[in-house]
């Protein structure tokens, strides 16, 4: 059973153009803990990225307010209980989050409830949730606590090769464009910024391959309509100290240049 | 290599967290990923490569690419790689947009050698000599393009490194954000930059750390043998000794030096860097290559040689640096001998010889650290930044 209500505190935005974002209910709130014992629940691990996202939209509506191209996010759940689901709502009132809609399932369909919403990014902290929804073609974002201390003022998006993954599944074609797609609207969005002071920032790491792959991997972002703003080329060198440094809200594998040895 | 392939968007996982918690090297077998990645590096050292015409320099199961722990890091800013002066003004005149767009729009054409390059090609050199005495080793020079140009002028700056021929194979662009934690993150043994700021950064977080100026005429330099000279007081050694001249003059100077003789002088923000050139050195020694050693090193100091130079010599005998050739000038010109000696490249606090070494053709290096930074502050130079 999936059911999707709107919230109202919060502008519609256009589902046409506007990049879909779905977080999860554990993702966003600490359901154990109460905040300031007026019932609302405290903030979870999405809290930055969501806080992110949303001034990526004030500036762009900013410099636009007729803009259509913003992150529409809407909130996941399958913890179907009457009182949990209205709690859900009441705190995101609480935060003042930008959240439009809520959808609740069960979780036998939530995957269904993705599908149906036409949702371009999952966050969750479930990993099995994460494997199925990237089975089915969304692709998904697992978060965990280092999420948590990401910025909340700029969203940084890590372009990487897939080595640094253990590669769950085998890619399918339809996954494969929508993250595409994904990554093609989010460079789309970067282009209405100019190159200071920017809520969204690229990064593009190459870990192993030398300045070659590197090259290759700037230009087929640049074909897909992805200017990335830092780029590090590691050659081998230990990847750890430099993306502690870089602490993107996610990473991205896809579309780049297959340069063989 | 690795193939790159078209997965969907991929998890932030608890891999992460393996990274974050274990940053100091590959050696932490937690985690799958990164016994992978040790796996592969090993892969990627004994694996020969071809020997094609242009990449020569893959020698047959020779280390590619050091750890940067194990290596001499050099870090160099793409403004003293290469000569970017037009693309500077565009910057300063028309802004960062029109800037990167100019240099989109130039990007297959390569830019010209900058002041630093003639040292990195030097240090190829050495690490080809290195190489074909130690092929398993890692104690090589590491080139390390760090810059904060946005990855916008990546693109040309590959494409000049091509051109080239230029062995860089990682680079850290930083898209306007500060490089000093990554110049770290790299065990960076040295940084070169145009700019004083980052330079004077740097020195703070204890990175050798010079800013390099083009000089109007460059004068021919070995292609066989790295030769890099020092300053002696606030460049090797601490600035203690300058402090007193500068308050109390030249007697007191004397001095000072003659009591304090058999006093260590205190390191200043090179001795590092040449620590590190001296192990290099001795691996060539340990191969009976002492005469014909590709990196050579020169002091070249005001100190003289009868008096307050001893006190110098004694404190790198005592520090266990060995360096080739010292030369007390007692206060002479520095400018004619570094014409001599022809560096790859001379380190001085004091932009007074800087200028008076560029003027000769010699490339030198301001190392803003000690009391007379706070004397030149009046002192303009248009040499550019």
């Amino acid at each position: 059973m999936v059911s999707t209500v709107q919230n109202s505190d919060v502008r519609q935005k256009d589902v046409d153009h506007a990049v879909v974002v779905a977080v999860t209910s554990r993702a966003l709130f600490e359901s154990d803990t109460e905040e300031d014992g007026d019932g609302a629940y405290a903030a979870g691990v999405a809290f930055p990225l969501l806080q992110a996202l949303q001034r990526v939209n004030e500036q762009l509506l900013q410099r636009n307010p007729a803009e259509s191209l913003l992150f529409d996010v809407v909130l996941m759940t399958t913890d179907s209980q009457q009182q949990q689901s209205s709690r859900f709502m009441s705190s995101t009132r609480h935060h003042g989050l930008e959240v439009t809609r809520f959808c609740f399932s069960s979780e036998e369909d939530f995957i269904e409830s993705l599908l149906k919403n036409n949702i371009q990014l999952f966050l969750t902290t479930d990993e099995n949730e994460v494997l199925q929804a990237t089975q089915k073609g969304v692709p998904s974002v697992l978060l965990d606590e280092h999420s948590a201390v990401c910025s909340s003022e700029q969203l940084r998006v890590l372009f990487c090769e897939n080595a640094i993954i253990r590669p769950s599944s085998d890619p399918t074609p339809a996954s494969r464009q929508a993250a595409q797609s994904f990554s093609s609207q989010l460079g789309k969005m970067r282009q209405k910024f100019g190159m200071f002071d920017s809520p969204l920032c690229f990064t593009l790491v190459t870990l192993r391959g030398g300045k070659d792959s590197c090259c290759g991997a700037l230009k087929a972002l640049r074909s897909i309509g992805v200017s990335v703003d830092e780029a590090y080329c590691l050659a081998g060198a230990p990847r750890s100290p430099i993306l502690s440094l870089l602490r993107p809200h996610f990473l991205l594998s896809d579309g780049f240049s297959n340069l063989d040895d | 290599m690795v193939k790159m392939s078209l997965d969907p968007v991929q998890v932030m996982s608890g891999k992460v967290k393996e990274l974050k918690v274990s940053p100091s090297s590959n050696g932490d077998a937690r985690g799958s990923w990164e016994e992978k990645e040790e796996f592969e590096q090993n892969q990627l050292s004994s694996k020969p490569k071809p020997v094609t015409g242009r990449r020569a320099r893959k020698v047959e199961g020779a280390v590619f690419f050091p750890k940067p722990e194990n290596a001499v890091t050099i870090a160099v800013s793409s403004r003293v790689l290469f000569r970017t002066e037009r693309e500077q003004k565009v910057f300063e005149q028309k802004g960062v947009e029109e800037y990167l767009r100019y240099q989109i729009e130039h990007e297959n054409e390569p830019f010209a050698p900058g002041p630093a390059f003639p040292f990195v090609k030097a240090l190829e050199t050495v690490n080809t000599r290195l190489r074909e005495l130690y092929p398993q080793s890692e104690q090589l020079f590491d080139i390390v393009l760090v810059t904060y140009n946005h990855a916008h002028v990546g693109i040309r700056l590959i494409n000049t490194i091509n051109h080239h021929n230029l062995f860089i194979e990682r680079f850290c662009m930083t898209g306007g954000s500060s490089p000093i934690g990554y110049l770290k993150a790299w065990h960076t043994n040295l940084y070169l930059s145009a700019d004083a700021e980052k330079v004077r950064e740097a020195l703070a977080e204890g990175i050798a750390a010079a800013t390099m100026f083009m000089p109007e005429k460059l004068t021919e330099v070995s292609e066989s043998q790295l030769r890099v000279a020092f300053d002696g007081d606030a460049v090797l050694f601490s600035d203690e000794s300058e402090r007193i001249f500068k308050a109390h003059g030249l007697d007191k100077f004397f001095e000072h030096e003659r009591e304090n003789e058999d006093t260590l002088l205190d390191h200043g923000p090179l001795k590092g860097f040449l620590e590190a050139l001296g192990k290099l050195q001795k691996k060539f020694y340990a191969k009976g290559q002492r005469l014909d050693c590709p990196i050579r090193t020169y002091l070249v100091t005001a100190r003289s040689a009868a008096s307050s130079g001893i006190r110098a010599l004694k404190t790198l005998r005592a520090w266990g640096l060995e360096i080739d050739e010292a030369l007390f000038l007692a206060g002479a010109p520095k400018g004619p001998m570094l014409e001599k000696i022809r560096p790859h490249i001379y380190f001085d606090d004091q932009m007074f010889h800087v200028e008076g070494a560029a003027e000769m053709g010699t490339i030198a290096a301001h190392v803003p650290y000690g009391v007379a930074q706070k004397c030149n502050t009046n002192q303009k130079t248009n040499m550019g930044k």
